[in-house]
């Protein structure tokens, strides 16, 4: 529940439109009953033959009551819809504040991407919050309280009628199916987890399964998944379905009650006859409200389940505390020097030492290359530079200032990156490349994409989610005039050209380093070509530090790196 | 495929349950309504006493029961329903996926087939467990309704007869008109919608650039533009329900006026007439708007289905197999005769292939990314059928062959082998071979390298990996996939050489490997390696679909210009 108190924090920042919907939702309600009840009550007046001027204002309120009670029920709809995705705005607003923080660290624990998708459709889902699950009781309640109050002007017995089927058909019954929902719906959701983990594993390893000829076997294994899949649905629903037939006979059962009781007493005497056929309308109207009453245990327990994932996704401690411990807040002066001593690290998910033991100098001003094959380390190296994460044993330290010592932001301000996957957000060109720096010109920026071979870019030009309408090549120069953009004194860069063709490779990366003739200059590289001006090549495998030294020293030393040239010499890059 | 109509009419029993639900649940209305008419009447107007109308609440009793169970039972049925529908839909899908090898496994569009076989298949939901029913219940309902009515008032009858149109015909041309505003809207909603993933995703980069704490207005912004892009459209909506209203608000007063005139100054119906039929106006206008909201509901629906009836009309022709064996101790030769292949119109095509693979035959496949490198080594795998010519079998067709002493026969090392879900072990020894012993499968685990990773684990062999076990490198994968070959000791190895990004040992590994399995098998490599390409008997170069030749790398080297010129490229681009 604390979960969802968070949620309706954030829901009370909207007080205007929480109180309309209730406004409006208690004058449509209400409205309703008094339509029922004075269309009741003129009938039965009519059968006395009174005066047609008496059955005018009765008519006259009919109709007046009927106009009110679809001018409310307009009201609350459209305040409560547009209280809701105020909410989820500021939902999402709170939400960034709290992951902000987090990030990049929380990336790792969530890499599919599917995460993210995830935490905003749960946000997403949260609008049935509001919209299903905190006004509409209020609304109810408000309701039967003056219906309660109304009747009770004519008769306490069929007042007290109507109270006890409020406790049972609004609290007793929902409660009661609320404890079987839980049960029923978190089979649900195994047995759907598991017909997905079969049918993903029947497809992405259909050519396998085929050629080992276990497709057979898993496909009766799918149909049986399927089998449980549908009749778990299938219970589900019915479940559901008998909770809201159990209610609704309920409702009718007390309006029963009602006529009957109320039959009762004007037999006795004890109640004009004129009231009852109002009372039997009343009461039959009063609890068609309750009937949606049915629904509310699965919209608590969706929006319960909601707000606890997305709080389990901020709301994890350990790791921020260690990211932002930060001692003193000193920044990085001039061009940077960087020593690693002795640093292991592991990914805290993994048993495996993703960098075991490495001692390395990247000198002030010094050009170095990290070479190895895929899954050795080299980007890891690089992230521990840029504080995403703290090592685990040894040292990092930056103009022999330990890196402890230092924010990951004052990293970051004095650092150009590219990484191996670049963002670009929804927009134009001109949007993505003023990330870099809010004060560049036009012409600055232009020049920029000239020098990165975009000069067919127009800052003008849009650019869609992830860049996504942009070649793997476009995103990269585009991603390196960024870092060209912000001259900060220590470039470190992933595989910055791995989709560039080698000739622009070289012709860009020219220019870069003319660009950082002074600085501190890491490049995570792919390829083995190029390298022969770096003043030092660090040979990766496994992360360990296999070889360090310059081209021709590693070339003639005849080892790792010498191997690795020999094998990318044979390959056939055909693309 | 046909349409979610006549998916339902499939069901015709079901149907027909729906339909007598329908009809009993009207008359239990009917009877529910005059019970409780006749209960007021008797001791408003007759001054009955309490015990006269026991029989009546009884009665009254049993109308709500009736009405209820009823509701629910005709639920229930459009559940089962649903469930027969997705239950049939996903069979015919898994029948489809497994029939069509090329689209399952080659088009590389896995992701979108499990969210067709899941979210898709479970939207059709609705139309089978909420449409259906009510629509049904909203046609019958107001009809039995509205003929009780006129039997018993005809004025009434006919103010609902003029009044009721208005309904339908405001829910089209509202619903016509929200359509077109929605449409204008979507583009735009969908771009706010997308802002909010956008910006989450990006975070990383916003920070690396200092820009991060902006971004909180920005999602504001477009959230709040995306609320009132939304009530747009929700607006109209409200509004149409607003009329509709009012419309059913104006008929039911203006039926109460007329009842009360009748009473009062006509005094020619009885209170019992007149109350019942103010009783039965509102139910008849309730069903009446419950028929529009059930359009609302089959809307969604129709979307997935559509995206179902595309999944299942895609055809291709089928692979075929036939009785005769192939003994594991004749040596199979592979002849393909014209054969071409294509994945659909205007798609890719691999025209008129001419070649011949002996036993234990070294075959490298070279060309550009896009020359139909990876569509041969299926052709020749029979995972897909030749469109044109035929691919011959020791003389004979393929087709004519047993389809598990074929692969019993085959093996195939592609660049990220899968792993199933169960141990190292059990992965080894898939294909055939289930019966090998602890001893075969280590042994097999040596010759493919991987066997020192297996004993630093705690669990050895019996570590369990694939979904939702121990993550393995690529490396580790493939060697997994080279141990499955050793063990097997097939006939045939298909061989999807890796590109770069192989450490060392995995490199020398495969190296050693393949030679080794080389000396018992025919290996058919898609080679991105000179040496391989170099030590291979023939060499197939293929360009855009095509067969350009055949031969070894010196006589290709010799006759075929563009072979000589790729190869000087790419050896004139490594040398700088």
């Amino acid at each position: 529940m604390n979960n969802l108190g968070y949620v309706i924090k954030i829901l009370f920042v909207e007080k205007k439109d929480i109180f309309y919907s209730i406004l409006c939702g208690f004058i449509a309600g209400i409205t309703a009953v008094g339509l029922f009840a004075s269309s009741g009550y003129l009938i039965s007046k009519a059968a006395l033959t009174p005066s047609i001027f008496t059955l005018m204002i009765i008519v006259a309120s009919v109709k007046m009551l009927g106009i009110i009670s679809a001018l409310g029920r307009y009201g609350e709809r459209y305040f409560s819809h547009r209280g809701t995705f105020t909410m989820l705005s500021n939902m999402r607003v709170s939400f960034y504040e709290q992951l902000e923080p987090l990030a990049p660290t929380i990336f790792r624990k969530y890499r599919s991407g599917d995460l993210l998708a995830r935490v905003v459709g749960d946000v997403e889902a949260l609008q049935n919050f509001f919209l299903r699950v905190f006004y509409p009781p209020v609304v109810l309640l408000l309701v039967f309280l003056c219906t309660i109050f109304f009747t009770a002007l004519f008769s306490i017995e069929v007042a007290l009628i109507v109270f006890v089927g409020l406790i049972v058909t609004t609290f007793v019954v929902p409660s009661i199916f609320a404890l079987t929902q839980r049960k029923v719906d978190r089979l649900v959701r195994q047995r759907r987890g598991e017909l997905s983990t079969k049918v993903t594993e029947f497809l992405y390893g259909f050519r396998d399964l085929k050629i080992h000829q276990q497709l057979e076997e898993k496909e009766g294994e799918l149909h049986q998944s399927v089998q449980a899949y549908l009749d778990e649905q299938e219970r589900e629903s019915i479940h559901n379905l008998f909770s809201q037939a159990a209610n609704k006979f309920l409702s009718l059962l007390i309006s029963l009650l009602v006529l009957g009781v109320g039959a009762y007493l004007v037999a006795d005497g004890r109640l004009d006859g004129i009231y009852l056929a109002m009372f039997a309308m009343v009461s039959l109207t009063v609890f068609e409200n309750t009937t949606s009453m049915a629904a509310f245990p699965s919209y608590l327990e969706e929006s319960r389940q909601a707000a606890s994932r997305l709080t389990a996704v901020v709301g994890n401690d350990s790791e921020q505390d260690k990211s932002q411990e930060v001692f003193e807040n000193r920044s990085i002066q001039g061009v940077p020097s960087i020593e690693l001593k002795n640093v292991t690290f592991a990914f805290p998910d993994e048993t495996r030492n993703t960098l075991t033991n490495v001692t390395l100098a990247f000198p002030a001003g010094s050009k170095t290359a990290i070479v190895g094959p895929s899954g050795s380390g080299k980007s890891t190296l690089l992230q521990l530079l840029l504080k995403f994460y703290s090592v685990d044993q040894g040292q990092i330290r930056f103009n022999n200032d330990s890196i402890d010592h230092l924010s990951q932001e004052s990293i970051w301000q004095k650092t150009n990156v590219v990484l191996q996957e670049n963002h670009f957000f929804y927009g134009t060109i001109r949007d993505n490349l003023l990330l870099a720096s809010g004060g560049l010109s036009d012409t600055e920026m232009e020049f920029m994409l000239k020098k990165v071979k975009l000069g067919h870019f127009s800052l003008d030009d849009k650019v869609l989610e992830k860049g996504e309408n942009l070649s793997g090549g476009e995103k990269q120069r585009l991603a390196i005039s960024r870092a060209l953009l912000i001259q900060s004194p220590l470039w470190l860069l992933d595989e910055p050209t791995s989709s560039i063709d080698a000739l622009t490779e070289a012709h860009i990366m020219g220019y870069l380093f003319e660009k950082a003739k002074e600085d501190t200059v890491i490049v995570v590289s792919h390829r083995l070509t190029g390298l022969e001006k770096m003043n030092q090549i660090i040979v990766m495998d496994h992360g360990t530090l296999v070889e360090a030294g310059t081209f021709e020293e590693l070339m003639d030393k005849k080892g790792y790196f010498y191997e690795m040239k020999q094998i990318e010499q044979s390959v056939f890059f055909v693309n | 495929m046909v349409g979610l109509k006549e998916l339902a009419l499939e069901q015709k029993r079901k149907l027909v349950l729906i339909v007598i639900f329908a009809v009993t649940t009207g008359v239990a209305i009917i009877g529910q309504s005059y019970l409780l008419v006749a209960v007021v009447d008797r001791i408003f107007l007759k001054d009955a006493t309490f015990s006269d109308i026991v029989p009546l609440l009884i009665g009254l009793f049993f109308a709500f029961f009736a009405r209820t169970v009823l509701q629910y039972l005709s639920g229930r049925t459009g559940v089962k329903m649903a469930s027969q529908v997705k239950g049939n839909l996903r069979k015919l899908l898994l029948n489809k996926f497994s029939k069509n090898t090329a689209q399952s496994s080659l088009q590389g569009q896995s992701g979108k087939k499990v969210s067709v076989m899941m979210d898709t298949v479970d939207e059709i939901d609705s139309y089978f467990s909420n449409y259906i029913p009510q629509v049904i219940q909203a046609t019958i309902i107001p009809l039995i309704i509205l003929v009780v009515i006129f039997t018993q008032h005809i004025a009434t009858g006919l103010i609902i007869m003029i009044t009721a149109p208005f309904i339908p015909l405001f829910m089209i041309i509202i619903g016509f008109k929200t359509k077109d505003k929605s449409e204008e809207q979507l583009d735009k909603m969908a771009a706010f919608s997308g802002g909010f993933l956008d910006t989450l995703q990006g975070l990383t980069t916003l920070k690396l650039l200092g820009r991060s704490k902006e971004q909180k207005e920005t999602i504001r912004k477009s959230s709040l533009d995306f609320r009132d892009a939304t009530m747009e459209v929700l607006k109209i909506a409200f509004q149409n329900s607003l009329v509709l209203e009012f419309i059913s608000m104006l008929s039911m007063g203006i039926i109460a006026l007329e009842l009360a005139l009748r009473l009062i100054i006509f005094q020619d119906i009885t209170f019992l007439t007149a109350f019942f039929m103010l009783v039965l106006a509102p139910e008849f206008y309730t069903k009446l708007k419950d028929l529009g909201s059930a359009f609302h509901t089959g809307r969604g629906s129709m979307g997935a289905a559509k995206k179902l009836a595309d999944e299942l009309t895609e055809t291709e022709k089928p692979v075929l197999w036939g009785t005769e064996s192939l003994e594991r101790v004749v040596p199979l030769a592979i002849e393909l005769r014209g054969a071409g292949f294509t994945y659909g119109e205007d798609a890719f095509t691999l025209k008129n292939i001419q070649l011949e693979i002996g036993p234990n035959e070294q075959v490298a496949i070279v060309g550009k990314t896009g020359a139909g490198k990876s569509t041969l080594l299926n052709v020749i795998a029979g995972l897909v059928s030749v469109s044109e010519g035929e691919m011959l079998i020791n003389g004979k067709p393929r087709s004519n062959f047993k389809e598990k002493d074929w692969f019993d026969r085959l093996s195939y090392i592609s660049q990220n082998p899968y792993l199933f879900s169960g141990t190292i072990a059990e992965n080894i020894a898939i294909g055939g071979r289930l019966d090998a012993t602890r001893v075969e499968i280590v042994q097999a685990a040596e010759k493919a390298g991987i066997s020192e990773l297996v004993d630093s684990l705690e669990h050895g062999y019996d570590t369990p990996i694939g979904e939702g076990g121990r993550d393995l490198s690529g490396g580790e994968k493939q060697r997994i996939a080279i141990a499955r070959a050793f063990l097997k000791s097939p006939s045939i190895i298909l061989f999807d050489e890796p590109t770069t990004g192989l450490d060392l040992r995995t490199e020398k590994i495969l190296q050693a490997s393949i030679q080794e399995l080389s000396k018992e098998s025919a290996v058919i490599t898609v080679a991105h390696r000179l040496h391989t390409i170099k030590n291979a008997d023939k060499i197939i170069f293929l360009d855009n679909g095509e067969l350009l030749a055949t031969g070894t790398h010196e006589e290709l080297q010799e006759s075929v210009e563009t072979y000589r010129n790729m190869v000087s490229v790419q050896q004139g681009g490594m040398a700088n």
